[in-house]
């Protein structure tokens, strides 16, 4: 058990850290996926994907943090609040930039986010992005179309908005 | 030629380059036609990018021990909460007691020791807390060898790498970082068949004694050999014949020479 899924913690580290965007909330919920898998390790069904059933595992469990957090409002991280962008060396306007795109994938709806990230970052097959997600292909194909063109947009937006001169005459 | 019309599908799945040779290139034949909705295909690509390069820093961290399924063998499940917050409270002791009670807090007529004689008694404390810990000696074990490899190099700002002394009948076990009054340390562990280990120590020397002689040590009853290189101080330690530690230490030394 610890040889098929040791592996797979880093890549479950990565999207609870880009679900969460909270290093320690991220690492304990990947805590509480490896004790469940553990506890259910004989229910998994062993032709399918493991990493299939341990993602969606993932993806339960951060759903409900999701909520719980909303009821209480969502506590903004240190992660979104944009740093000073003026005379930042260069690797600090880099990781700016990384902070941006994951600042712009968080205004995704959900379920778009979730298919965008299980696809393009974990790449998972489209079969095992369904299953994770609890949905039929075609759905996560739809999903998947609307979320990587959203995501295009705010880019699109976000740059217009960055060149836009800060201040301007009013006439 | 399949001539069917490219799908909105089709256009993700060239974006996640899961379409077939074939129909890629019927994909990318459309797409040399179509401006617009090539732009749109360019942009995803830097989306996914710009997404994997925000995300694939996370790869690369060193594992928690909470999150190391490796250090939990032991443990029931159902326990396994209880037993992380033991683990982290051991990890932590064996912190302390490596890094004050074993080397630093040695009593006041302890002279200061410097260069490799002080690189010395760190290594041989190293390697008497985690060679002898028979149930999680390394932080990082063998398979995540690259990882704990790029994570020395990084804290020791040297190029870092494990060396091969499969010759000398050795196996990697792993190893970690360590806190030292000189600052970062890296330790690796070896095990020979017979289940007996030496460990690696290596650490940045200060100014004035950048290179040492392959000196023999002896430090509390364990053995071993030091010596430093181009400001890269190195200690050989174990219980081992003093010659078979030797010319280990001399194998180490010339792999990091060519290195």
């Amino acid at each position: 058990m610890i040889a098929l899924v040791q592996p797979l913690i880093p890549a479950l580290r990565r999207y609870a850290r880009a679900l969460l965007r909270d290093r320690d909330a991220a690492d304990d919920l990947v805590q509480d996926v490896l004790e469940r898998a553990i506890a259910r390790w004989h229910q998994r069904q062993r032709l399918s994907s493991l990493r299939a059933w341990l993602f969606a595992i993932l993806h339960n469990l951060a759903m409900d943090r999701l909520r719980q957090r909303g009821r209480r409002g969502h506590p903004t991280s240190i992660d979104d609040v944009p740093e000073v962008r003026l005379a930042t060396p260069p690797t600090q306007e880099a990781a700016a930039a990384q902070r941006d795109v994951m600042a712009l994938v968080d205004r995704l709806p959900e379920e778009q986010r979730s298919a965008l990230l299980l696809i393009g970052v974990e790449e998972l097959s489209y079969a095992e992005a369904a299953r994770v997600l609890d949905v039929p292909q075609g759905t996560i194909m739809s999903r998947l179309s609307r979320a990587r063109e959203r995501l295009r947009r705010l880019m699109e937006d976000d740059e217009a908005a960055a060149s836009r001169p800060a201040l301007r005459i009013v006439p | 030629m399949n001539e069917a019309p490219v799908t909105e599908a089709e256009i993700q799945a060239h974006v996640d380059g899961r379409l077939s040779p074939e129909r890629a290139a019927i994909v990318d034949a459309w797409l040399a036609k179509q401006p617009d909705e090539a732009a749109r295909v360019a942009s995803y690509h830097a989306q996914r990018d710009a997404l994997r390069a925000a995300l694939d820093p996370v790869l690369d961290e060193p594992l928690p021990a909470a999150l190391d399924l490796r250090l939990r063998e032991t443990a029931p499940a159902g326990q396994l909460r209880s037993g992380h917050s033991a683990l982290a409270a051991s990890v932590a002791g064996l912190l302390l007691l490596g890094g004050a009670g074993g080397w630093t807090l040695r009593g006041m007529d302890t002279p200061v020791l410097t260069g490799t004689a002080a690189l010395a008694r760190e290594a041989a404390a190293s390697y008497t807390i985690y060679a002898g810990d028979r149930a999680r000696p390394v932080e990082l074990a063998a398979d995540q060898r690259l990882t704990l490899d790029s994570w020395l190099s990084r804290r020791l700002s040297r190029p870092i790498a494990a060396p091969d002394l499969d010759a000398a009948g050795l196996r990697l076990i792993g190893g970690r970082l360590l806190p030292t009054e000189h600052g970062p340390a890296g330790l690796y562990l070896y095990q020979n068949a017979k289940g007996e280990r030496i460990a690696l120590y290596l650490r940045i020397m200060k100014s004035d004694d950048k290179t040492g002689r392959m000196t023999r040590r002896e430090e509390d009853g364990v053995r071993g050999w030091t010596w430093a290189d181009d400001g890269l101080g190195f200690g050989i330690f174990g219980d081992a014949p003093g010659d078979f530690l030797h010319s280990t230490a001399n194998m180490v030394r010339a792999q990091y020479r060519r290195s």
